[in-house]
C-alpha cells in the first residue's frame, strides 16, 4: 500500500539525494511536498537536479506554507524551547511539522528535534514524522525494496556508505529485527 | 512515560556524541581556519547543523558535505 502525501525538509533531502535508490521515495509516496524555503536552501547540482525531475515528474511539488502556517511554526519554535531536552528547532523543520499536523502529511526530515517533537509535544502528538530509517523500512514492508536475507541489515548499511549518515543502534537493531521477520515469513 | 522518553533522548544524544567524537578526523579538523574549525567543534557536541552552518559561514548543504569530508557522521 502507497502513501498519499509526505513533506521534506532541507537535511532529508541532501542526504536522501545521495542515496543509490534514491527513488524509492517516489514509489512509497504519491507526491512529497518540499516547502519553498527548502527548495530556497538547497544550492548543489546533485540536489537540485534530482529536486528539478521530481518537479518535472509531478513527484515533488512545491508547497508554499500560509502565514498562518509560519506563525503556528514561530509557537511551535517557541514551545520547543521551553523543553530543555529538545534540540533547538529552526522554522524549516518547524513548519514541516506544522504542515504535518495540520495536513497529515508524513514529515520526512533527518532533525532530531522535529523527530522527537511528537514524543515531547501534546500537539504533535499525531505527526508522523520518518527520518530515513523509517522509510527504508517502509518501502521493504511495501515490497518497494526487496531485502537480502542473507544479510538484513545490508539497506541500512547502504544508505549510511553513500550518505556517512549513522542510524542509533537501537532504532536500528529493531529495523534490522523487523527485516528478519519479514524474511521468515517468506 | 515521559520520563522514560526523555531518558531515551538523553542516552541518544550520548550515544550520537561519542559517535561524532570517535569518528571525527581530528587532524583534518584542526587544520581548518578557526571558524570552519569552531563550527565542525560546535556540531560535534551540540548537534545543530544550521546554527553550526551559520557559524562557519557556509549554507547547510555546504556545511553537510564538509561534515563527510571531516568524517563526522549524522547520527539520527
Amino acid at each position: 500500500m502507497r502513501r498519499e502525501f509526505a513533506i521534506a525538509d532541507t537535511c532529508f533531502l541532501i542526504d536522501w539525494s545521495r542515496y543509490r535508490r534514491r527513488d524509492v521515495l517516489f514509489r512509497l509516496f504519491r507526491t512529497v511536498f518540499v516547502p519553498e524555503n527548502v527548495l530556497n536552501e538547497v544550492k548543489s547540482e546533485n540536489v537540485i537536479t534530482w529536486i528539478s525531475e521530481g518537479l518535472r515528474s509531478d513527484r515533488l511539488t512545491l508547497y508554499t506554507p500560509v502565514s498562518d502556517e509560519v506563525e503556528e511554526a514561530r509557537e511551535l519554535i517557541e514551545e520547543s524551547r521551553l523543553h530543555s531536552q529538545l534540540p533547538s528547532m529552526d522554522l524549516p523543520e518547524a513548519l514541516c511539522l506544522v504542515i504535518g499536523r495540520r495536513r497529515g502529511y508524513i514529515v520526512l526530515t533527518e532533525n532530531r528535534a522535529a523527530l522527537l517533537a511528537p514524543k515531547l509535544l501534546n500537539r504533535y502528538r499525531n505527526v508522523e514524522v520518518w527520518r530515513a530509517l523509517e522509510v527504508l523500512l517502509n518501502a521493504i514492508r511495501y515490497n518497494i525494496i526487496e531485502p537480502d536475507c542473507s544479510n538484513p541489515r545490508k539497506v541500512f548499511d547502504e544508505y549510511c556508505h553513500d550518505t556517512l549518515h549513522i542510524f542509533p543502534s537501537k532504532a536500528l537493531n529493531e529495523a534490522i529485527r523487523e527485516v528478519e521477520e519479514l524474511c521468515r515469513r517468506t | 512515560m515521559q520520563e522514560d522518553v526523555i531518558r531515551e533522548i538523553i542516552e541518544e544524544e550520548r550515544e550520537a556524541r561519542e559517535l561524532r567524537r570517535r569518528m571525527a578526523d581530528w587532524e583534518f579538523i584542526n587544520k581548518q581556519p578557526p571558524r570552519i574549525r569552531e563550527a565542525l567543534k560546535y556540531y560535534i557536541e551540540k548537534d545543530d547543523m544550521r546554527l553550526a552552518a551559520k557559524l562557519a559561514g557556509l549554507n547547510i548543504e555546504e556545511f553537510r558535505e564538509l561534515l563527510r569530508k571531516a568524517r563526522i557522521p549524522v547520527v539520527v
